[in-house]
Parts: C-alpha cells; sequence; structure tokens
C-alpha cells in the first residue's frame, strides 16, 4: 500500500472551506463533528447563501475558516450579541452562533440569556466539553462532579463551586415555547445531531429562537485515550440529559 | 479557482468487491476515535487498525481488513476530519 495522489476527493459538505485543509483542531476534538455535521444540515436545507456564522473566544474559534459561509469572530462571550445584531439588521439572515461552554455559560450567560427571553431569530450552537480546552483545561461551570482539572487536581468539590450548569434547562424555562426550539444532543450520535440541527435551522429559517447544546469530547485535556473517550462521554450523558426540551408545533 | 490534490492511499475491494476505502494522509490526525467506534472491533475482531502509513502529524494512520470490513461507513462519519471516504464500485 503506497501513499499517492487520489483522483477522489474527500467528501466534504458544501458549506465547508475546501481550501482551509485539515482543521485546526488536537487530534480528536468535537468541533470537527460538531461543525461537519452542521454543515451538512445547511446543505441539506440549502441555507448557505443566507447563513451568517459568527464564533467565539475559546477553541470555537478555530473554526473561523472552517465554513464557506461568511463569518464573523466576536469578543468572549459576545457572539450571541453580535449575531442577533446581524439578524435584527438584515431580517433574511439566518444567523449562527457557535461557542463553548465557557462563552455561553459563564461569559456570556447574560446575552444567552436575554437572546432566549427576547426570542431572537437566530440558532446558538453550545459546544459543551466539561473544561476551557484552549487555556489548558481548567475547570468550566459544566465540569462534572468529581472531575480532575487543571484548577480541580482533587476532583472538582460541589460544597465549594456548585453544582454544574445545565444549559439546555435553563434554556428551556426561560424560551417562549410558541416560537422556539431547544435540545441538547451528543456527537456519539451524528445522526441524530444532523436531524437536529436540521429542526433547528428549520425553526431559524421561520423566524424562531433555537438552542442545541452538544456533549462533545475533548481528549487531550481529560488525558483519555479513544476507547476511554467514548466511555467518559457516556458518564456526561448520563449526568446531561439528551433530549429535546422544547419544541415548537410543526417541526 | 484550482483543484486541489489530496494524496493517501486506498484499499479495493472492501466488503466482498463492493466498496473502495479511501484515506487522505494530509486530513488523518491519528485520533483513533474510528478505531473505538467500528461495529466490527467491538465484536472482539481487528477490522479497523493502525497502518504503517503516517497521517498529518507523523501518527499512524488507519486502515481496514478487507476480508472483515462491512463498509457501513461508521468510520467516515465519526471522522471529525472527513479523512476517511467508503465510495461504492461501479459494477
Amino acid at each position: 500500500m503506497t501513499t499517492k495522489i487520489l483522483e477522489l476527493p474527500p467528501n466534504l459538505p458544501k458549506s465547508q472551506n475546501e481550501e482551509a485543509g485539515a482543521s485546526k483542531f488536537c487530534p480528536g476534538c468535537g468541533h470537527g463533528m460538531v461543525l461537519k455535521t452542521l454543515a451538512f444540515a445547511i446543505d441539506e436545507l440549502e441555507l448557505k447563501e443566507k447563513s451568517v456564522f459568527g464564533c467565539d473566544i475559546g477553541c470555537s474559534l478555530l473554526s473561523w475558516n472552517y465554513m464557506d459561509i461568511d463569518t464573523v469572530q466576536t469578543h468572549h462571550g459576545r457572539t450571541t450579541a453580535v449575531i442577533y445584531g446581524v439578524t435584527r439588521a438584515n431580517p433574511e439572515a439566518i444567523g449562527i452562533a457557535y461557542m463553548g461552554d465557557g462563552g455561553g455559560l459563564a461569559i456570556g450567560a447574560q446575552h444567552l440569556v436575554n437572546a432566549a427571553v427576547r426570542g431572537e431569530k437566530m440558532l446558538i450552537v453550545l459546544v459543551n466539553n466539561t473544561n476551557y480546552g484552549m487555556t489548558g483545561g481548567q475547570m468550566s461551570p459544566t465540569t462534572l462532579p468529581g472531575q480532575r482539572t487543571e484548577t480541580t487536581p482533587y476532583g472538582r468539590d460541589c460544597s465549594v463551586t456548585g453544582k454544574p450548569a445545565k444549559g439546555a434547562e435553563m434554556i428551556a424555562a426561560i424560551a417562549d415555547s410558541d416560537k422556539s426550539y431547544v435540545a441538547r444532543a451528543s456527537v456519539s450520535n451524528l445522526r441524530k445531531l444532523r436531524s437536529t440541527f436540521k429542526k433547528a435551522l428549520k425553526n431559524v429559517n421561520e423566524g424562531g429562537f433555537s438552542f442545541v447544546e452538544v456533549l462533545s469530547i475533548c481528549p487531550l485535556n481529560w488525558r483519555t485515550n479513544n476507547v476511554d473517550t467514548w466511555a467518559r462521554l457516556q458518564t456526561m450523558e448520563e449526568f446531561f440529559e439528551v433530549k429535546e426540551f422544547v419544541s415548537r408545533e410543526g417541526l | 479557482m484550482t483543484t486541489l490534490e489530496y494524496k493517501g492511499y486506498v484499499t479495493e475491494g472492501v466488503a466482498k468487491g463492493k466498496f473502495d476505502y479511501y484515506v487522505y494522509t494530509e486530513l488523518c490526525k491519528g485520533c483513533g476515535l474510528c478505531i473505538a467506534k467500528c461495529p466490527i472491533n467491538a465484536k472482539g475482531e481487528n477490522c479497523l487498525h493502525w497502518s504503517k502509513e503516517v497521517g498529518l502529524y507523523q501518527t499512524p494512520a488507519v486502515e481496514p481488513d478487507p476480508s472483515l470490513c462491512i463498509g457501513c461507513g461508521t468510520c467516515a462519519l465519526v471522522c471529525p476530519d472527513s479523512a476517511i471516504r467508503i465510495e461504492k464500485k461501479a459494477l
């Protein structure tokens, strides 16, 4: 078996930037899977020309050249605010705010809550990998009880730091059920994730507010090998319930 | 727009000659998530395994066992960098 120039290109979605080459993410990062699935969902609904993609600070900013759609990179936690500014100025646009758990549930929580209360026309994708990956794996709001990170070397102590934040439940409690779609999905089932993104994008296309929290993986900072990574994701799915919380009728 | 060239290798005729299995060495980062997710490996066989070829970061890429692979496409679906393509052979 020898390496040669192949005639057939890889099976990339049309909304993905082919010229960027391999993504900037670490080996085994869940962001690649989430973005690939999101791009396939955009392709399927033919929303590429209308979409605006905003990425946050943190690992999620490495998606700045991943998509072949209009992209803006914003301040930490302000992706929600920038993207609903874009969709208010241009009501035709489909705004996609892409952030990690730090950008959504720590520094950007205020924008997330208020966007959900007002029901802005946008899709928020919150990728939850239970730590701050880019800075070296510190504790984040969603770190599981007892999980070892750089800043919790003896495991997260819930009596000091509180319990992990559950973003989808919080948004489901305040979102308007007549025009919202709130769900939690996981990268362990990418077909399900794709149908979740399709429903969310369809809801945004009809003028609603969508929030999708995706349970993701971080093999480098979890210090897990390929088998343990999937096992760890399984324990995350037991803690964070994977389901649709709010679904507008007719989706 | 220039057409891009992709380096890689092909395992021909997997799943009783029905599919060709493409691996792109400039995209594979050697994370091994596909190996852990392979349904044949889950049964205790050694279908998808490390290759002697190297990927983007000079870590081993993957290759299937042509006699065991069923061409289900789970590895291609789960690959974060789209480094695997399973193409049905024209009959």
